[in-house]
């Protein structure tokens, strides 16, 4: 569908976008009726999707062009493959590109109008906050970080995101946790933990130790760099082990002179001496420090002291860790590792009188017992307003007031806080998002949800947390919708720095940024991957996402940026000379790294495509169909026989291209797979954790291929620039994404005019970021709800 | 094991052998423990454990061609060789629930819920999931309501770091084999803290878990008042969800109570922490917990994940560095296939260690090991073909006296009838289940 002539340059595409947009609109408005299209589908698709044949259950000589919006689900599914330019299928005859443009444009018309008549407004239901977004609140309201992970069991996802009210159900063990979590919570915050306790961070087995480790001092090698809470002040047992053998033998115990440093917030505390303090052999560690530490979040480092910055050329090159390597070879094993850092405490622990938490929750101290209860009652109404997301009224005030009398009575002021807070941090309103409806409305009429509601919407949307003071002032004061504070707020929210977690929650799903923490590829095959290349990775592209947010770039750079960040670990994987250092920094991507561009060339997308030992095309084919064009492959049917052998062929081992001929030979699996494969062989110079190739299995790679439409591909940056062409449907995919992650529910095909006006409005703003964002903002979908048609249940009786 | 009345308290304990104290929890450190009720000799029905672990088990390295008794076990099963007389191995019988339904393909991987409850799950990625209750709920909710904690849900995989659950099966089908209903998931704990915490209560000693006892009764009054004014406020239709929250609350109080009956069964052991990376080390502090929940009657029914499905999760202890799933698919290739096999077989020994505790722990006139059932399940017979035909089971222990075990029995039909089996060993009599109307006879 792409006029070949237009994919020169990134300019180029532009203009061919704005070009086909005027024409699309040019043909709108000429009122070419969708019944004359009717002839064109008679030719070019009724041959194969009739009533008698039934392809694919499409049967479109029966469905009524007249009566678009009676089978909304169907023609949403034709305009999909007409957008992502997959229908008719490569060889078949193909309208012109004008003809196949006002095709989809008229069809696109029709639903758009239709939908207007009935716009899909579902209310999102009662709507549990997730582990994320639990944290975050408790974060903003207590100045506490905690690993919700240790309190709530982990949500459920459903359409790929875990903020997606279908995957929220309640059960007991969760509705345990937050009861738990909230007496826990509220007593670290005020400082009240005294007993001790212990916690141990593990090392991850495939984590390099061999350079030096951002956070940790320069002058200092591998080791570990922890953020760890100090409950209480006290004195604290710190230890460490390092790496073993089954038999005990120290790692890189011939190392001499080799030292390792336990460092709080950056001061050392003691120094180990390997070989005299460390044992060389030994099966079990005492390296333990004891120190007087005062209660808050501190950095805590165990590290090595580097003895020489000369390169580490080993042909041993051990990075996948495993306690079964036990053949240290003499003058060629790696250097003294950590395995494990042991916090224990505090004893003798004694409750703190300065921590940001307290600091935070105590607004106010009372100066004597007359003074408590006024003082009492500013803390605590403070806290439940934000935590509630609303102004307080009088029965929240006096419910947090009975459980205050309750703690004070059974010891002190504080006592009484703890008690309030912890009822606080419980209470459903802080723990579900709800939207009332107006009394007055209707069972199936449309109305605007409160201005309160509607700032929770967006806090949640860009800071996975509740709104803070500012917007729940503006909602209370019924402003929020005025004219141009919307738009304020907005841009506001997505310059703060809290708008971080739009970039970690929706990219880190979106681009499976969370599926790499799993990713374990096979170390006899990739003998140079590590963890810290897969943090890299991760680090890589949220980086990269968040440049497109803050920057407000076209979300079409999201494919051909030709810009990126990297570190020195992961510039050596990509063959990028003269980065030195363990700090991410900016770096261009011209010359013969322009293959590197946008999210096809990013390392992180090659490894969450891949299997642990080698790359899957196929799933780089889908990844590109699902979020780039759009489309959604079907599922392979089953009995799949495995891959043929590698060296099957009596004439060597064959490429994975080679061993994937039945794709094509057979017609059973052609079908599906001359989508998919063509775009992951495109991408064969990456392989199995992104490291750029000219030959696999002793071949030099062949990259070409055919996609869809027809357009000869070789090499990703053909991919990339055939891709371009379809900016508009890349944009539309993307919002798609985003609107279900901003509403919390699956987005449905009645949803599909909504995604098509926003990125339309946006295309006219060449699809900044935040363009999207505020057409999603601004979006009935976001501000509205309809309700349900459903019979009311009695109310209950409230004791 | 020997429980004395005395026991250390934790600081002592800390301050004396500082950070080498490693759990397991010390036996030494567990007060004698008084049984919930004090009549009690041995129970009515056995307690029940369920074990899930997914992809099978490498077919040729454990396909046993005799029937009856067995002496030497296949090399998966080696490790518990010496537990046969405790062991019935079942084979043959096929996971029907967990096969895709007719006409559709797809999906091996999941439908993992399927195993313990005998019946497919709905295919939906939405909130209208649907599958059945599982065998060990259906226990619980006629034997376990006495219990301080009717059942327990462990695990071992942390499953957040899956955004997708491809195949248009909802992740709550992966991430849980047990469920108390047709639509309601139990989530598995993986984090041995918040187990401990969850059976013993948080707090430096008995006297301040009381003390926060008490209070945590008094905030569950007020957020239920809460939950009803706010409940009040909403549509109809939103009542559902808060209801669920408030029956849940309803739950907690109950257990609360159940525990204020008894006299106070907290150890005053150390709270483990920490995630532990070692897959060793890590189901061993589940065996521990597991065991002493049931020592200490705080629960019957427990189930347990070995990992999820298509876990990228490795296991260096058994001298595979290929992760699970990866493993599982081994291409026939002889080096591929022992590895996976070596897998299993780790797996296994991984499970002596419980068969250790349950043993040694004594329960009324006899052991925990006689009077428990332990069900070892999984939802493929073939992982490389992902084909769920002929998949390996285990009945365990002494189900009080009903379970007698040495022997290798090679079955027909559906895993279901193996299930009713089970649920008829622990006390409840259903008809059918699934695809299956008799019970498998072990005899």
């Amino acid at each position: 569908m792409t006029p070949k002539d237009f994919v020169d340059t990134n300019e180029d595409v532009r203009r061919a976008v704005i070009f086909l947009f005027a024409a699309a609109m040019a043909h709108g408005q000429t009122a070419t009726s969708l019944l004359s299209q009717r002839a064109v589908l008679d030719q070019y698709c009724v041959t194969c999707h009739n009533q008698k044949v039934k392809t694919a259950g499409l049967m479109l000589d029966k469905l009524d062009l007249a009566q678009v919006g009676e089978h909304g689900e169907q023609w949403e599914k034709v305009v999909r493959k007409l957008r992502a330019g997959m229908m008719p299928p490569a060889g078949l005859p193909r309208p012109n590109a004008a003809a196949y443009e006002a095709l989809t444009v008229a069809l696109e018309n029709e639903l758009d109008r239709a939908a207007q008549a009935n716009p899909h407004l579902p209310a999102p239901g009662v709507h549990r906050v997730n582990r994320t977004e639990y944290s975050n609140a408790i974060r903003s309201l207590l100045a506490l970080d905690i690993d919700a992970a240790a309190f709530l069991p982990a949500d459920d996802s459903s359409y790929g995101f875990d903020n997606v009210v279908s995957g929220l159900g309640v059960s007991p063990a969760l509705v345990e946790g937050y009861v738990e979590a909230a007496a826990k919570i509220s007593r670290l915050a005020l400082g009240h933990e005294t007993a001790p306790a212990r916690k141990i961070y593990h090392v991850r087995e495939d984590y390099s130790q061999e350079e030096h480790i951002e956070g940790l001092p320069f002058g200092t090698r591998g080791g570990l760099l922890i953020h760890h809470y100090f409950p209480a002040d006290g004195e604290y047992a710190i230890s460490w082990d390092p790496v073993r053998t089954t038999v005990g033998g120290l790692y890189g115990g011939d190392s001499e002179d080799e030292q390792a440093e336990v460092l709080i917030d950056g001061a050392r505390v003691k120094v180990f001496r390997i070989g005299k303090d460390v044992p060389i052999s030994s099966l079990r560690d005492k390296n333990e420090v004891r120190v007087p530490v005062k209660a808050g979040e501190r950095t805590l480092g165990v590290t090595f002291l580097a003895t020489t910055y000369v390169p580490n050329v080993d042909l041993n090159r051990h990075y996948h860790r495993s306690i079964l390597d036990d053949n240290l070879i003499d003058g060629f094993t790696f250097t003294p590792q950590v395995s494990s850092v042991t916090v224990s405490g505090p004893y003798d622990g004694t409750r703190p009188q300065d921590t940001p938490s307290r600091e935070k929750i105590l607004i106010c101290k009372p100066s004597g017992r007359s003074d408590e209860l006024p003082c009492a009652r500013k803390i605590l109404t403070t806290l439940a307003r934000q935590a509630y997301r609303r102004p307080i009224t009088d029965s929240d005030t006096e419910s947090l007031m009975n459980l205050y009398q309750v703690g004070r009575n059974a010891g002190d002021f504080e006592d009484g806080i703890e008690r309030g807070l912890e009822f606080v941090l419980a209470h459903p309103e802080f723990v579900f998002r709800t939207e009332d409806g107006p009394t007055n409305v209707k069972p199936g009429e449309a109305y605007r949800i409160s201005d309160l509601e509607l700032a929770s919407r967006l806090a949640f949307f860009f800071w996975s947390s509740g709104p803070d003071d500012e917007l729940i002032r503006l909602a209370a004061q019924g402003k929020l919708r005025d004219s141009g504070v919307l738009e304020q707020q907005t841009r506001r929210m997505l310059a703060d720095q809290r708008t971080h977690e739009l970039v970690k929650n929706f990219a880190g799903q979106w681009l499976q940024l969370r599926v790499m923490q799993s990713s374990t590829p096979e170390g006899t095959d990739y003998p140079d991957f590590d963890d810290n290349l897969r943090q890299a990775f991760r680090t890589e592209a949220e980086m990269f996402f968040e440049s497109i947010v803050r920057e407000d770039r076209s979300i079409i750079d999201l494919l051909n940026g030709d810009y990126t960040f990297v570190n020195e670990r992961l510039a050596a994987h990509y063959g990028i000379p003269n980065i030195y250092g363990s700090q991410f920094r900016r770096v261009k991507l011209d010359g013969p790294l322009d293959v590197r561009r946008g999210l096809l060339g990013k390392g992180g997308i090659e490894l969450v495509t891949s299997v642990s030992d080698r790359t899957s095309p196929v799933q780089r084919g889908k990844w590109v169909m699902t979020n780039i064009l759009g489309v959604v492959p079907p599922d392979p049917p089953p009995n799949v026989p495995a891959l043929k052998e590698a060296s099957a062929g009596g004439n060597g081992p064959l490429t994975l291209r080679q061993q994937m001929e039945t794709h094509r030979a057979n017609p059973a699996c052609a079908g599906c797979h001359k989508m998919m494969d063509p775009i992951g062989f495109a991408m064969e110079n990456f392989d199995g954790i992104g490291k750029w190739r000219t030959k696999e299995a002793g071949q030099i790679v062949n990259a070409s291929g055919q996609l869809t439409d027809g357009t000869k591909i070789s090499g990703v940056v053909d991919l990339r620039n055939a891709l371009l062409g379809y900016s508009p449907q890349f944009a539309r995919t993307v919002t798609e994404k985003l609107l279900t992650y901003a509403l919390g529910r699956g987005v449905e095909y009645q949803d599909m005019p909504v995604v098509r006006a926003i990125v339309r409005n946006a295309a006219r703003n060449d699809y900044r970021f935040s363009a999207l964002i505020e057409g999603i903002v601004k979006s009935d979908q976001f501000q509205m709800n309809r309700k349900k048609e459903a019979p009311l249940t009695a109310a209950r009786e409230v004791k | 094991m020997i429980i004395t009345g005395k026991h250390i308290p934790r600081r002592a304990v800390l301050r004396g052998l500082g950070v080498s104290l490693a759990l397991p929890l010390l036996d030494s450190m567990i007060p004698a423990l008084q049984p919930l009720a004090k009549a009690a000799a041995i129970p009515k029905v056995p307690r029940f454990a369920g074990i899930f672990s997914p992809h099978g088990w490498a077919p040729e390295y454990w396909q046993m061609p005799q029937q009856g008794a067995i002496n030497e076990y296949p090399f998966v099963l080696k490790p518990i060789e010496a537990w046969r007389e405790h062991i019935t191995v079942i084979s043959g019988l096929d996971a029907t629930s967990s096969m895709p339904p007719a006409g559709m393909a797809g999906g091996d991987h999941s439908r993992s819920a399927a195993v313990f409850s005998g019946v497919p799950p709905k295919k939906t990625v939405s909130d209208d999931i649907y599958l059945g209750t599982t065998i060990d709920q259906m226990i619980a909710q006629k034997h376990g309501q006495d219990n301080a904690l009717p059942s327990i849900q462990l695990g071992i995989e942390d499953q957040s770091s899956l955004a997708t659950c491809p195949w248009g099966y909802s992740c709550a089908y992966v991430n849980s084999v047990s469920w108390s209903g047709p639509t309601k998931p139990l989530p598995h704990e993986a984090n041995p803290q918040v187990v401990f915490e969850r059976l013993f209560g948080d707090g430096g000693n008995a006297q301040e878990r009381q003390a926060r006892r008490q209070a945590k009764t008094s905030l569950l009054d007020a957020v239920t008042q809460e939950v009803n004014r706010l409940s009040n406020k909403l549509p109809g239709t939103d009542r559902a969800r808060l209801d669920e929250y408030l029956d849940d609350i309803r739950e907690i109080e109950r257990r609360m109570h159940n525990v204020r009956k008894a006299s106070d069964p907290t150890p005053d052991a150390e709270v483990p922490f920490g995630m532990p990376e070692s897959f060793t080390e890590h189901i061993k502090l589940m065996w521990d917990l597991q065991t002493l929940a049931f020592q200490a009657d705080i629960t019957r029914v427990s189930t347990l994940m070995y990992a999820h499905d298509v876990s990228m999760r490795s296991y260096p202890e058994s001298g595979v560095t290929t992760a699970n799933h990866a493993a599982s698919h081994h291409g026939a290739v002889p080096k591929k296939y022992e590895d996976w096999a070596k897998i299993n077989r780790y797996h296994i020994q991984c499970l002596t260690y419980f068969l250790d505790k349950l043993k040694a722990t004594p329960d009324g006139d006899g052991n925990l090991l006689d009077h428990t059932l332990i069900l070892w399940a999984s939802n493929m017979g073939d992982s490389n073909l992902h084909s769920h035909k002929d998949v390996g089971h285990m009945f365990i222990g002494g189900a009080n006296g009903q379970h007698k075990g040495g022997r290798h029995i090679r079955a027909e039909g559906s895993t279901a009838s193996l299930l009713l089996t089970a649920l008829r060993m622990c006390g409840v009599e259903k008809e059918s289940l699934g695809d299956s109307t008799k019970p498998l006879s072990l005899s």
